[in-house]
């Protein structure tokens, strides 16, 4: 392999970790919200129990999207820097937003949500997560609008060899941005709803004594899936038209063609099965009740996530050979002088280090869903800032 | 326009270092401050609740570079590759082994975990200050020689410093005093090497038109950024510990 292919293989691991957790997060963060709300009006101690399992769960994958997301960031100066000299008048602007009015925002709640229980008033804590939720979603419009401006460069002009700003309003209504936004989004539930579905559906298999608590969170799990599935299957057929426009020879490769099918056939299948099959056996909790199939819903959890891997290889795989569709070609974007073995030594590091804490990350997942409502640490009583018992002998 | 991105860049990375300076003077002393595991709890959960606001400082700026400051992000990035890489790899270690030591039982997954927060801190500590080391000096070819070398140990020195007043300050009562002269101290390095900078960045920054839609777009929320951090202070300066570190 050569340098720019290395460069490649690095950016595809990268974003495709990045995004197996952000699209978890993008998922939770609304529940978790939701649950927190029905906590704070009704004061049930079933809601504060809920709100701090799943909590846990989607902070426990949050810190994989931060590790993943800063190696993103630093990548485009490190390894791209062709793209921002020549596109970065306008590139730069939404990922600026990002970082500076919704990553700081979402960042600095989330440590308030975290840490602010048994100290923030109910309603502000609330609050907090709302935010949180606000504001990852205004990330990931920021994220959509940078990547549908390299998918089809709209807002832009060319001037003395780079890219000039011309409108940026149009980069908010880039035909590649204004389906796919929301088919992200909605995958993006999808995804948490089957996670939540997956891990409810193996305490309930267990016969665990949190009955009623995962009875209702697999009834959360599938409505939530019905709701993203349904909107990202409409969202995914209505982008054939724009892209066709756009970028005619989009699917024609082996890559995207083969993970279009898999995208399609994953997500149609899931879809039908959510629509027709699971939520009507939401009726009178039979799915809870019918435990022959609860492994079968462990085993389609990770479907969501597979099929948004293909959705994203699809995308960009599919735009080859450009970086900026039809200005800027992948090649041309490398950092200039970039050695071998610089390539090669960065990408190991981070895809080994990356790869390794997302392995980490997963299974501290499974271990928090194994372990149940009843031994959650989000929540849990703060320790006296006196020294301890035993102190240190120190200082 | 440019002035006052320029402007905010240098906030941005002179508040990273009074802010997260503390956070990673803290862990590199962790052994040392703390010998006991229950001794390193307590410190952990004293700077916790400020690492995401804290550590976000430096996200902001890597954006602000980005976007008011395109020409200069690559060749600084990747004029220095080897140092951010290594400084990136180091935020990463140290943030994993924030998010990672109470998530599972046993005392050496916690240990394990601890000697990330300490190894990660000194990682940092020691590339950012051979990378304002080289910057000062204009991106040297091989920026690891002797003088980027003293840098890192000066600069982690310093946060050290910074750290064990922010210990002093949450944990022990002492008075603000210190931790504000520590603070502005941690800054002081990257403030000079900003200043010294300041001819070219003004020089290389984007054209009007970028500059202006992003000060347009980001005035409004400049409250709420300011609200939100100290909304953090007065939360968390004061009373029991955290435990989710």
């Amino acid at each position: 392999m050569d340098v720019v292919d290395l460069a490649r293989l690095q950016f595809a691991v990268t974003g495709n970790l990045h995004f197996l957790f952000v699209v978890l997060t993008l998922g939770l963060a609304p529940l978790v919200a939701i649950m927190h709300t029905r906590l704070a009006i009704s004061g049930n101690l079933l809601y504060e129990r809920m709100t701090r399992f799943w909590g846990q769960i989607y902070v426990i994958n949050y810190a994989l999207g931060i590790f993943t997301g800063l190696v993103m960031e630093f990548q485009f100066g490190l390894n791209w820097s062709g793209l921002t000299s020549y596109a970065g008048d306008v590139f730069g602007t939404p990922l600026a937003l990002e970082t500076l009015l919704a990553f700081f925002l979402e960042s600095t709640f989330l440590g308030l949500w975290i840490f602010g229980w048994h100290r923030l008033p109910r309603g502000l804590h609330v609050a907090c997560i709302w935010l949180v939720t606000l504001t990852a979603y205004a990330s990931a419009l920021f994220i959509m609008v940078a990547n549908s401006f390299l998918q089809n460069p709209v807002g832009s002009a060319e001037e003395g060899g780079r890219l000039v700003l011309r409108d940026f309003g149009a980069l908010f209504t880039n035909p590649t941005l204004v389906f796919a936004l929301p088919h992200v989004l909605s995958a993006g539930l999808w995804a948490g709803g089957f996670v939540v579905m997956g891990a409810s559906a193996y305490h309930l298999y267990r016969r665990t004594a949190e009955r009623e608590f995962f009875t209702r969170s697999l009834r959360i799990g599938v409505l939530t899936a019905f709701i993203g599935s349904l909107f990202t299957v409409g969202f995914g057929y209505a982008q054939f038209g724009p892209v066709s426009d756009v970028q005619p020879d989009k699917f024609h490769g082996a890559v995207p063609g083969l993970a279009l099918g898999l995208m399609i056939t994953i997500g149609q299948f899931v879809q039908f099965g959510v629509m027709f099959v699971l939520a009507p056996l939401l009726i009178r909790d039979l799915l809870a009740r019918w435990r022959w199939l609860h492994p079968l819903l462990m085993l389609m959890t990770p479907l969501p996530f597979v099929a948004a891997i293909a959705g994203w290889l699809t995308r960009e795989v599919g735009r080859q050979p450009w970086l900026v569709y039809g200005k800027l070609s992948v090649a041309d974007a490398l950092t200039p002088g970039l050695t071998p073995a610089a390539i090669t030594a960065s990408f190991a590091a981070f895809a080994g280090v990356l790869g390794l804490l997302a392995v980490v990350d997963w299974a501290l997942i499974i271990r928090a869903v194994r372990r149940g409502p009843g031994e959650v640490a989000l929540g849990a009583p703060d320790h006296s800032a006196d020294h301890s018992p035993a102190p240190a002998h120190s200082f | 326009m440019e002035i006052v991105w320029f402007a905010t860049f240098a906030v941005l990375l002179a508040g990273y270092f009074a802010l997260e300076g503390f956070d990673i003077g803290l862990g590199v002393l962790l052994p040392v401050l703390g010998r006991s595991p229950a001794a390193r709890d307590r410190l952990v959960g004293a700077m916790a609740p400020f690492v995401l606001a804290n550590e976000v400082w430096l996200i902001a700026l890597a954006g602000v570079l980005f976007g008011a400051f395109p020409a200069l992000e690559g060749p600084v990035l990747s004029g220095l590759y080897p140092l951010v890489s290594v400084v990136l790899l180091a935020w990463i270690v140290r943030d994993a082994g924030l998010w990672f030591r109470r998530r599972a039982g046993g005392a050496r997954w916690r240990l394990l975990w601890d000697g990330a927060v300490c190894a990660g801190s000194a990682g940092l500590a020691l590339g950012w200050g051979a990378v304002l080391t080289a910057v000062a000096r204009g991106l040297p070819a091989s920026p690891l020689d002797p003088l980027g070398l003293a840098g890192g140990v000066a600069l982690l020195a310093l946060l050290a410093w910074h750290g064990r007043t922010f210990a002093a300050w949450r944990l022990d009562g002492a008075r603000g005093g210190s931790l504000l002269l520590s603070a502005c101290a941690a800054a002081l390095p990257a403030a000079l090497v900003v200043a010294g900078a300041a001819g070219r960045m003004l020089g290389d920054a984007a054209p009007d038109q970028t500059l202006t839609v992003l000060g347009v777009m980001v005035v409004p929320f400049v409250p709420f950024l300011v609200g939100a951090q100290v909304w953090v202070w007065r939360t968390f300066s004061k009373g029991a510990l955290p435990t989710f570190f």
